[in-house]
């Protein structure tokens, strides 16, 4: 693998955390050539890597068809390319792949690299089961939140190349009408705390605990599926099978009993707390720490100590 | 317009996984098979947009004879027709190619996919054939109106969503609130029995050679803390994990 290119977005002009590892993990393919394709402001100006990152600046905005990815096609056109999961970069991904007739494989936990074959860990089933595979031809591949990278090495930061910009082609079939980002709230699939409630919470004039307890860690909220569906929280918090799939450092699983759709959306998060006045319910067998309580007693008494200690 | 929904017959959310230790693949004994709950929120709004507005509907499913049953569900439902291609496709790319030379023998205005499969998780077959087709592609797509000859959508994006208005054709990985799961009807079971289910064979091969399967285990550390011990929570987390 002689060129490898990865396609990260930025926030606030920084790469995230997983992405600017994912940079220190292409190292170990000793490639000649690193490609960063940056989607967003560039606001930093070296990344730890083995050899000078050359860094595309690509503007956001409607990348939803064949014609409008042309300039990025281009640029990545001979190179290796890895992103780390999200809407975004799963969607360019596999319309770049397909565009160019390349092979995509997505959801894994682990790639090496050897004699021009790729050894692939893809998880599958939400985390439940994982499948073992070797490929000669895929060259997209979308590495998953939790991708283990702490056998990385520690490499020096080198200055960035800056090489161009670039946007979406004009003649896109597509316009935007309206867009309605979260502000306020930390976004779900990037935290690294969350706190979750469900049905447990009994009316949604009952989640200022929820929010409180939330707020004194400095995490996101999330909810289980017949709370989003009843309209006691947002639709983008409800977390399961057919909702968003986390994996945080922290999972707190308020009022909610653990029902096996529940847990897929859960299963990757390191550590998980599950507090349901219930003894008996599925989620304390999935648990890390259970409390057998009341959420009204016990989360106003978790923030207090957060606040005080 | 013709509306071409694309399913995946996959294990009930429920099922407990096993690996038949004799191919080291999940073993499909003992499992129930549902249409994947995303690719069934697919196909419930194009069954309204098809009595709202008139539209031909078309299920695509690639796998084998077992999955007839499902299909001739989705026929219940109000699908007008299906196409089954036959086979044991191993990878995402391997359905897309399938879908992609089903679609350019037989043009369509919208095709519509659930946002993954929630065997494969892959979340890209849509993607693929959007991009191998040069077909507009939105996912994860919450609302779908028809207005015109465009299509007016709600997107979900990293952080936020948007709305979109887009021309046809698209390609669209659809996940709740698009619509409501279906349940059929009487008239629309008897009415299936008698629709056609086309059986194409898979002509695509895999790329992927998969070598295992292997269940994960997630070992938790299962401790209880006393109600009235409550805040010793956050001094076990501070202590014992580095989460906080
Ligand atoms: C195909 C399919 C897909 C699905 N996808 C999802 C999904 O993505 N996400 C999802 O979450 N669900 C999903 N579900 C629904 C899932 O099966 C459960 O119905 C749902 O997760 C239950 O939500 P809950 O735990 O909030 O509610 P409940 O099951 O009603 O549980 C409430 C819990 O709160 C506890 N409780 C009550 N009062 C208190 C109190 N005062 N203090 C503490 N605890 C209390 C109770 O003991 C109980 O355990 C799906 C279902 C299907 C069929
Ligand atoms: N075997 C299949 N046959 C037809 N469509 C499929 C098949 N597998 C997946 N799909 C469609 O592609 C979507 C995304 O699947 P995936 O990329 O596997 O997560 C699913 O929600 C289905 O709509």
């Amino acid at each position: 693998m002689e060129k490898v290119a990865i396609i990260a977005q930025t926030k606030e002009g920084q790469l995230s955390d997983a992405s600017n590892q994912l940079i220190s993990f292409l190292s170990t393919f000793s490639p000649k050539r690193i490609l960063l394709l940056a989607i967003g402001e560039v606001k930093f100006s070296s990344l730890p890597s083995s050899l000078p990152v050359e860094v595309i600046q690509v503007s956001d905005g409607l990348w939803a068809d064949s014609a409008t990815i042309q300039p990025l096609m281009k640029l990545v056109d001979g190179f290796t390319v890895f992103g780390i999961k999200s809407i975004q970069v799963d969607n360019l991904l596999s319309l770049l792949a397909a565009s160019s007739s390349q092979e995509m494989i997505s959801g894994i936990q682990h790639i090496t690299f050897s004699n021009g074959k790729f050894t692939i860990t893809k998880s599958i089933f939400s985390g439940k089961a994982s499948l073992a595979l070797t490929t000669e031809t895929a060259s997209y591949f979308s590495l998953n939140r939790n991708f283990d990278f702490s056998n990385n090495e520690e490499l020096k930061n080198q200055p960035i190349v800056p090489t161009s910009t670039t946007g979406p082609s004009t003649g896109s079939n597509a316009t935007i009408i309206s867009l309605k980002p979260i502000t306020g709230a930390i976004p779900l699939p990037d935290a690294a705390l969350v706190v979750g409630a469900g049905r447990g919470l009994k009316d949604p004039g009952n989640w200022a605990i929820v929010e409180d307890l939330a707020k004194a860690l400095g995490a996101a909220t999330a909810c289980s599926k017949p709370v989003s569906d009843l309209n006691w929280r947002p639709h983008h918090e409800h977390v399961g099978q057919t909702g968003v799939k986390i994996s945080p450092n922290l999972y707190i699983a308020c009022g909610i009993s653990g029902a096996i759709q529940h847990l897929a959306g859960v299963n990757g998060s390191r550590i998980v707390v599950v507090i349901n006045n219930d003894p008996e319910a599925p989620f304390f067998k999935h648990a890390d720490y259970g409390i057998v309580g009341d959420v009204n007693e016990i989360l106003p008494r978790l923030t207090k100590k957060l606040q005080t200690h | 317009m013709k509306i071409l929904v694309c399913i995946s017959c996959v294990p009930d959310t429920t099922s407990k996984i096993v690996i038949d230790p004799s191919t080291s693949q999940i073993s499909s004994q003992g499992l129930t098979f549902i249409v994947g709950p995303y690719d069934d929120y697919a196909l419930s709004r194009a069954i309204e947009l098809k009595e709202s507005n008139g539209a031909e509907v078309i299920v695509l499913h690639v796998g084998g004879s077992e999955s007839e049953a499902l299909i001739r569900k989705c026929l219940a439902l109000g699908a007008d027709s299906a196409v089954r291609v036959d086979g044991n496709p191993t990878s995402s790319s391997q359905i897309a190619t399938a879908i992609i030379s089903y679609v350019k023998q037989n043009p369509v205005d919208l095709i519509l996919m659930g946002k993954e499969s929630i065997d494969y998780n892959s979340g890209i077959v849509h993607g693929l054939v959007a991009g191998a087709l040069g077909y507009t592609h939105f996912n994860p797509v919450m609302h779908l109106d028809i207005e015109g000859d465009r299509l007016k959508l709600e997107v979900e994006m990293d952080g936020g969503k948007m709305e979109v208005s887009c021309s046809l054709p698209a390609v669209l990985g659809c996940q709740e609130p698009i619509a409501e799961w279906k349940i059929p009807s009487m008239r629309g079971i008897m009415t299936a029995r008698t629709k056609e289910i086309v059986v194409l064979p898979l002509e695509s091969a895999s790329q992927i050679n998969i070598i295992k399967a292997d269940i994960a285990e997630t070992a938790r550390k299962n401790k209880m803390i006393m109600a009235e011990d409550a805040e010793q929570l956050i001094d076990l987390l501070r202590t014992e994990t580095n989460v906080l």
